[in-house]
């Protein structure tokens, strides 16, 4: 990249090391602010009664904006009211402004006042207001998405009559599923694979807890996920499911 | 609480201060376009139109100044304008007031295009109207002939703009422009279009959900654009129900009438079949004037009174109440509605996109291989998306009946097919 063949050889390798550390540092801690901030989200979104795909889009909405965007820039809390804000319209579900704020002040000041209804309230309501409009130009008004959550489904019900119903129902796998595909969007996955990709994913790390076998494609011994997707391979799995485990770990060292 | 209130409006200041963001620049108001409108006389449009018209073109039509080298002498138009700011575009005269928007005819600075501009004032309890950003998101995904097509976005401080393709007109003034039913053929083009823009949203899991002909907009070749995607909505899980408020009444399926809210493609067809009908017939399939026991009791007047056995799962509809009705024997569309028996075809495909039970109407795509359609070439079928069913040679409008007369009255020869049908 530097022009010509050996000229970049006189960088000391320290340098590179510390530099590549010093990168590596910020980004886990950006990855642990992003995950503190979507279950914030997801948290809100809970009270608030939205449904699962609004959420899913709001924590999409939010993971998208910081993709493109420094954290110095912008106030992520802020970002995430927004965010859930713009998941209600774009989802259906219409949010008010005023119960994402009550819900946000109640989650960041546990135990203290509803606030009052005062200029300082006006200006949060603003904010968000303006928030929304940046996070529209930002991300190109491409705010519909297609989430993994309809492939589950599918796939769960395409299963669940493929094996034998004794193994199905000894164990919650779907319900495992549902909870891994949720937890999911605490990272930045959804960016990254294909929503057919971590669905399959995701069920394949439920069965795999459960240790629940499935039977495999009889003519052909294909493994059954390759019978939901013709581009997945085995490797692909792994790598979603070793970023889920990866985000599991975070949750344990946050909490 | 203190905490959040400041972080949240020290963010705010940060928004304003950062003018070096992306596409971030201050914008000047469309008002504001510091070029003088008086070049431009409306009259100078006029003969620009009219020469247009003329001229033998095989490519999109929705704008009359596209390719066309006649402008270049004049000095309003500027080498080098960005896209995305208010100044590119120059307002010319207002078109008509939306839902939630005021649309304007305008002219862009950057390529002499006409186009219509949506202007979308926002209100700042409420911030952007969620019709605008679902219009927005759905349609940048879509590219289609037959889709209007949106070229650029504007934000000022207190509107939204959307730069759509200019369209001269929409089926709802073409027909009143053309009363007494259109030509047969010119009903088959619009229908194939309409189908054609309808399979391929329908192909992308979009649902329109507003079906109406001021939706529809006709250009001078007849080319057909679905519009106004304010109320469409990507469909998810077929169980998903969606709010009931959807669909004009005259337009809406007796499913939804009947408070059904797990509608998919199917909604779109009854829309479409009402469409059809209205066009040949030159009146609405089903004017229902106050309700909506009214708009089902003419529904029923027609395909009678649906029970268990024709519909199954009908009873358990919220407003499905069989003694509100009064009794009514289904009836054939072609003594209804005469012209559908004069037109091979148009009968059996008014009656498959027709029916009751959502689950029984013909798809988009299966619609575009009915016999109907079996007149027009066979390359239309092969068309890539984005080309328009008019660069295949053969493909015109015929002169609708009327437009014959006042031609007639001014001296051409008619001949004996004074009416075709």
């Amino acid at each position: 990249m530097e022009g010509g063949g050996s000229s970049s050889s006189w960088v000391p390798e320290s340098r590179t090391l510390e530099e590549e550390q010093e990168n590596a540092d910020k980004a886990a801690r950006e990855m642990r602010l992003h995950f503190k901030i979507t279950r914030f989200i997801m948290e809100a979104g809970v009270k608030l009664g939205m449904q699962s795909v609004p959420i899913a889009t709001a924590c999409m909405v939010y993971h998208k904006f910081f993709r493109d965007t420094s954290l110095d820039a912008y106030d992520p809390y802020l970002v995430a009211m927004s965010a859930i804000y713009l998941a209600g319209k774009v989802e259906e579900q219409h949010l008010r402004t005023r119960d994402i704020i009550n819900v946000s002040h109640r989650y960041l000041h546990p135990g203290s006042e509803t606030l009052e209804l005062d200029s300082h309230f006006w200006e949060l309501r603003d904010s968000i207001v303006q928030c929304e409009l940046l996070m529209l130009r930002l991300l190109n008004f491409q705010v519909s998405f297609q989430h993994p959550h309809k492939y589950l489904l599918h796939y769960l019900l395409s299963l669940k009559h493929w094996m034998n119903r004794h193994s199905w129902e000894r164990t919650p796998v779907a319900a495992a599923a549902w909870a891994l595909l949720r937890d999911s969007y605490h990272g930045t996955l959804c960016l990254q694979y294909k929503v057919q990709h971590v669905a399959i994913a995701v069920l394949y790390l439920a069965l795999q807890c459960y240790g629940v076998e499935v039977p495999a494609h009889a003519a052909g011994e294909r493994p059954w996920w390759q019978v939901f997707s013709e581009d997945l391979t085995e490797q692909i799995i792994l790598d979603i499911v070793s970023k889920l485990i990866q985000l599991y770990s975070l949750d344990t060292e946050i909490s | 609480m203190q905490n959040v209130r400041q972080v949240a409006s020290e963010a705010f200041c940060r928004l304003g201060l950062k003018p070096k963001h992306t596409g971030y620049e201050e914008l000047t108001d469309l008002d504001a376009a510091p070029w003088p409108m008086n070049s431009l006389q409306p009259q100078w449009y006029h003969t620009l139109q009219v020469r247009r018209i003329r001229a033998q073109r095989t490519r999109s039509n929705s704008d009359p100044l596209q390719g066309k080298e006649f402008t270049q002498g004049l000095q309003w138009q500027k080498k080098g304008l960005p896209f995305g700011t208010a100044s590119s575009y120059l307002n010319l005269e207002k078109l008509g007031e939306g839902s939630y928007a005021t649309i304007y005819k305008g002219i862009s600075r950057i390529n002499r295009q006409l186009v219509a501009l949506k202007v979308i004032s926002m209100k700042t309890e409420e911030g952007v109207p969620f019709t605008a950003i679902r219009e927005a998101s759905l349609l940048k995904g879509l590219k289609h002939a037959n889709i209007v097509l949106l070229h650029d976005i504007i934000q000022t401080r207190e509107t939204l703009t959307f730069v759509f393709e200019y369209v001269h007109t929409d089926l709802s003034q073409y027909m009143s422009q053309h009363p007494g039913g259109l030509h047969p053929h010119n009903v088959k083009l619009f229908m194939f279009q309409l189908l054609r823009g309808l399979a391929y949203i329908h192909r992308q899991h979009i649902l329109h959900r507003d079906l109406k002909p001021q939706n529809l907009l006709i250009s001078y070749l007849g080319e057909l654009k679905l519009a106004d995607f304010g109320l469409a909505r990507a469909k998810s899980i077929p169980s998903q129900t969606y709010s009931a408020e959807v669909v004009t009444l005259w337009y809406r399926p007796p499913d939804v009438l009947l408070g059904a809210t797990d509608y998919s493609c199917d909604l779109d067809i009854w829309g479409a079949g009402c469409i059809f009908i209205e066009m040949l017939q030159g009146r609405p399939a089903f004017a229902g004037v106050s309700d909506i026991v009214e708009q089902l009791q003419k529904i029923w007047a027609v395909l009678g009174i649906p029970t268990e056995d024709t519909w199954p799962g009908v009873s358990e509809l919220p407003n499905y109440k069989p003694d509100w009705f009064k009794p009514c024997e289904p009836q054939q569309f072609g003594i209804t509605w005469d012209r559908l028996g004069r037109v091979p075809g148009a009968e059996d495909l008014a009656t498959r996109m027709l029916k009751c039970c959502p689950r029984d109407r013909i798809s988009a795509g299966n619609a575009l291989h009915h016999d109907f359609f079996s007149t027009l070439p066979p390359q239309l079928y092969q068309l890539p998306d984005a080309r328009s069913v008019f660069t295949v040679p053969g493909v015109t409008l015929e002169p609708e009946i009327c437009d014959l007369f006042i031609s007639g009255q001014r001296g051409l020869h008619l001949g004996r097919h004074g009416k075709r049908w």
